[in-house]
Formats: structure tokens, C-alpha cells, sequence
């Protein structure tokens, strides 16, 4: 199968470890950058937080049990953003505290099996989950990062009108009639899914900087939603290509030196925002 | 003023919030008929908001029937908003808010347009008459939070018109209007009012009601005091008779 397959831009990019890592950095941008506009506009970044988290904490218990730790990353990521709720209910608690608590179990769950597969001699793939590794990918691997960027893409743009009225305001959305609910654990779904699948090329500490970032990024120029939902993964591919290209060249780890870059380009955004400037006139 | 034909009709409702410890409306019973403008007053939390998410079916109904424009509010709450236009109170958005006016408006028929589908002609005719009836078409294009309070509010309201509601459930839609705005809104709901659509505004500001009587209903600790038609004058005043607005109020 390896061998036949070949890579999407293998007729640019002639070294096959370097197509791979490209392919994936791109498909993993965009799908990001798409659910990170909403995460960031919906402004459940501490949900996206914690669930990307669990995500890493599933994925280290499946490395441990020496599973398919996709799966039981998926499971975790899913499994929170469906416990956040029940849980502020049930202990009294605001979701805000019970997100807290979630962050806090899962990083213990991850550091813990982490740490004990390093005394087990199995540290090198452990670490992987922390940073990221672009360079030793399967070709299943990419494409099912090319399905996971087609799904988000596809999710927000069969479901555009909910999604945009649950941004604008959750309650005015209800309030005109949209089912607030469904679309809502929906999108939560969709953005586990991406979470899991994105960490072994990004890594657990990582995998935020490509879910808020480009969004943050594309809200300093758009005064359109619509437009954030282009400008946020086209920002986030051309940073994450560049990051690839650029660590693979110099041997440098590419997620956390694409994760600077991301951060660089979003310090240069907020300087130069036009909206920054309107602000600061009124001011 | 009196409609034979009910629109809501609310039999020993009580509802709770999720998690709450009792409810926050108790056995209440009430019928307003299509076309009447009825006022809700009373205290800082006597439930008046509570009665209209309520209507429109937003809160869990525990105990009682609701039906609004022929609908099991309690089975098709989904269904009923997207005949109730809702304004909620107090409502600001900041300067980064990436939607236009029109965009905004357009919301107000996504319920109705239902899922998978794509807003059509229909739609954004409905969003130009509403923009066009509160006299902000020159805004469609603006950022909603570049605005000011009260042209935000308009646009809310605009939004709840462009679905062309049975009902107009309000709350506080004077608050953020300068004097001139509160005048054309009120001529705007007489009109809407003489239309057939019935009216459910919750407010403080009794001197910006239609110049014609209206329903008063006085909610006090989750039920209803006092329900009864008055000239718009007496409106203030009979609230307060009612026991439930301090005097400093």
C-alpha cells in the first residue's frame, strides 16, 4: 500500500519524508484553523483546551496499553467535552471549574503514563505525543488527516447558518428557532476528532497554538465571519508549510518551530490590524 | 381590545431552571388573544422574563400546558420560536464582532429556513423589509458592534421582524433608545398591533406605551398579582397599585 500510494504534492516536492510532512502539516492546519475559528468565536477555547488535553491523556494510556492510540484519543476528547456539563451539575460546580478539574486529571493521566514508559525504555514515541513528529507518518496516517480537513470543512460548511448564529450569541440562536443543542455537541465532536488526529503530528502541548492562532490571526483583518473561515486556514497552511519546510531544511523540530512562527505572524497581525487603529483613534 | 382568537394560552404553568431549587414561575394561567398588546411589570425578579422564555418555550415547562399559535409548547418549542420573534434584554456587542447588520437580520429566519438549508430570495426580501421598517437600511453593511447601544437594539428588533412573527415577545426595548427611536418603535408596534400580531413587552418605561389602552399583568414572586386593561397613563400606576413595585422604583 506504501508503496503505491503517492503522496498529493509528490509531483512538487520530490523527497518523500518531506511531501509527507507537508501534506500532513497542511491538512492538519486547515482542519484546525476551521474549528478554531469557532472554538475561538463561540468562545469555548477552554473547552477546546481541555479536550485537547484528554485527547493527550487518552492517547498516552493508548500507547501504554499499546493499542491504537487515535482511538483512545478520540474516546478521551469525546468523552470530556460530554462530561464538562453533567459534571458542573452534578458536583454544583460552574463548567468553569469543572473544566479545571478535567485539565487537571487528564495532564496527570498523560505526565503519569508518559513518565512510566520512559522508566519502561519506550520514552522516544512517549515524546512524540508532547511535541509532535512529522517525519516518521504512515501514509494512512495523511490520509486520514486529508479526510479529518474535508470533514471540518464540510461540517461548517453544511451547517454554516447554525454555526453562525450559535458565534453571534447561543441564547438569540435558540431564541430564533436553531437547534442549539445538537449542532453544538456536533461541532464539539468534529473538533475531538481533529484534536486526536492532528497529536501525533503537533503534540499535546502544541496542538493549541494551530486551534487558536490562526483564528486570532484572521480576527485582526475580517469583519466577516465568513471571511475569517477563509483567512484563518490559509494563514495557518502557509505558517505551517513554511515551519515544515524550514525545520526539515535546518533539522530543527518543526511543530514547536511552526508554533513560534505561528506566534510571530500573530504578534506582526495585531500591529498591523486596521481594526487596531480604528480602536485606537476612538480611544 | 380583546382577540376571541388565543395565541398563547398558558393553563397552571410552572417551570424551573435547570439545577434551581424551586420554581421560578408557579401556576400560572394565562390567555392573550392575536392582536392585543398586554404590559408585564413588576419587580427585579417577580419572573417576567422568565414568563416570556416561558411562551417561547426556552425554559422547561414542569408542571401545566402552553400552547402558542396552536402549538404544544412543551413538545415543539423549536417550532414555536420560529412563529415568536424574542427580544432579550440588555444586549451589547463589542467592536470585533464579525457580523454585519445584515447578517445579523438574516439570523432571525435560520430557525424557520431549518437545517441543511440555504437562505433564498425570500429571505433577504424578508431582511430588506425589516431593516427597512425600522429605518436602518443604511446600516446592512456595518459591523453590528461598531454601532451604537441603540442602533444595536434596532437591529435585534429587525432581526425578530424578518421572520414575520404571530407574536413579539420584548424585553425592555426601550432600554439604549433615545427619545426620537422610542417614538417610531412605538408606532412601529400600534401598527404591528393593528396587523394582528400580538405584542408581550416587558419594560420600566411605562411613557413610551401606544396611545391606546393596553393589558397590564402584574407578576410578583413567580405568579401573576394582578391582570387587567388600563390606559397606558395608568399603567405605572396601577402596577404600583398592585403591591409590587417599591415606590422608588
Amino acid at each position: 500500500m506504501q508503496g503505491v500510494y503517492r503522496g498529493m504534492l509528490e509531483f512538487l516536492i520530490g523527497n518523500t519524508i518531506v511531501c509527507n510532512a507537508v501534506e500532513a502539516m497542511l491538512f492538519a492546519s486547515v482542519a484546525c484553523a476551521v474549528l478554531g475559528v469557532i472554538i475561538t468565536q463561540v468562545q469555548i477555547s477552554s473547552i477546546g483546551f481541555t479536550m485537547a488535553h484528554a485527547a493527550f491523556a487518552g492517547a498516552a494510556v493508548g500507547m501504554f496499553l499499546s493499542v491504537n492510540a487515535t482511538v483512545t484519543a478520540i474516546i478521551a476528547g469525546v468523552l470530556v467535552a460530554f462530561l464538562i456539563g453533567p459534571l458542573s451539575e452534578k458536583a454544583r460546580v460552574s463548567p468553569d471549574t469543572a473544566l479545571g478539574l478535567l485539565f487537571g486529571v487528564s495532564m496527570a493521566v498523560a505526565i503519569f503514563f508518559i513518565a512510566y514508559m520512559q522508566t519502561l525504555g519506550r520514552g522516544f514515541s512517549a515524546m512524540g505525543l508532547l511535541f509532535g513528529d512529522v517525519i516518521s507518518l504512515y501514509r494512512e496516517e495523511i490520509t486520514l488527516l486529508a479526510l479529518i480537513s474535508v470533514v471540518a470543512v464540510v461540517f461548517v460548511v453544511v451547517l454554516y447558518k447554525e454555526i453562525t448564529g450559535i458565534i453571534f450569541n447561543r441564547r438569540i440562536a435558540e431564541s430564533v428557532g436553531i437547534r442549539v443543542k445538537p449542532v453544538y455537541y456536533a461541532m464539539l465532536f468534529v473538533i475531538a476528532l481533529t484534536v486526536a488526529l492532528c497529536l501525533p503530528i503537533i503534540g499535546g502541548l502544541l496542538i493549541y497554538v494551530w486551534l487558536v492562532t490562526p483564528a486570532a490571526i484572521a480576527l485582526q483583518f475580517c469583519y466577516r465571519l465568513s471571511s475569517m473561515f477563509i483567512m484563518a486556514p490559509v494563514v495557518a497552511a502557509i505558517i505551517s508549510i513554511s515551519g515544515a519546510l524550514a525545520g526539515l531544511e535546518y533539522s530543527l523540530p518543526v511543530a514547536p518551530l511552526t508554533a513560534v512562527l505561528f506566534s510571530v505572524v500573530f504578534i506582526a497581525a495585531v500591529f498591523l490590524s486596521p481594526k487596531r487603529r480604528v480602536t485606537s483613534r476612538k480611544s | 381590545m380583546t382577540s376571541t382568537v388565543p395565541v398563547i394560552r398558558l393553563e397552571n404553568v410552572t417551570t424551573a431552571y435547570e439545577g434551581a431549587d424551586r420554581p421560578t414561575l408557579t401556576g400560572i394561567s394565562l390567555t392573550i388573544g392575536k392582536g392585543e398588546f398586554v404590559v408585564v411589570g413588576g419587580p427585579n425578579g417577580a419572573g417576567k422574563t422568565t414568563l416570556l422564555e416561558t411562551i417561547n418555550g426556552m425554559l422547561p415547562i414542569t408542571q401545566g400546558n402552553a400552547v402558542v399559535c396552536g402549538q404544544d409548547v412543551r413538545g415543539d418549542g423549536i417550532h414555536v420560536r420560529c412563529r415568536v420573534g424574542y427580544l432579550l434584554q440588555n444586549f451589547s456587542f463589542n467592536p470585533l464582532t464579525p457580523f454585519t447588520v445584515g447578517e445579523v437580520v438574516l439570523m432571525g429566519r435560520f430557525g424557520m429556513i431549518g437545517l441543511f438549508r440555504k437562505p433564498g430570495i425570500e429571505d433577504h426580501d424578508a431582511v430588506r423589509r425589516a431593516l427597512s421598517l425600522l429605518g436602518i437600511e443604511d446600516l446592512a453593511t456595518r459591523p453590528i458592534g461598531q454601532l451604537s447601544g441603540g442602533q444595536q437594539q434596532k437591529v435585534l428588533l429587525a432581526q425578530n421582524l424578518a421572520r414575520d412573527p404571530d407574536i413579539l415577545l420584548l424585553d425592555e426595548p426601550f432600554s439604549n433608545l433615545d427619545m426620537f427611536a422610542r417614538e417610531s418603535i412605538n408606532a412601529l408596534l400600534s401598527s404591528l398591533v393593528a396587523s394582528g400580531v400580538t405584542v408581550v413587552i416587558v419594560s420600566h418605561a411605562f411613557d413610551d406605551l401606544p396611545d391606546h389602552p393596553v393589558r397590564v399583568v402584574v407578576m410578583h414572586d413567580g405568579r401573576i398579582s394582578l391582570d387587567r386593561e388600563c390606559y397606558p397613563a395608568e399603567v405605572g400606576r396601577v402596577i404600583r397599585n398592585a403591591g409590587s413595585v417599591p415606590r422608588d422604583a
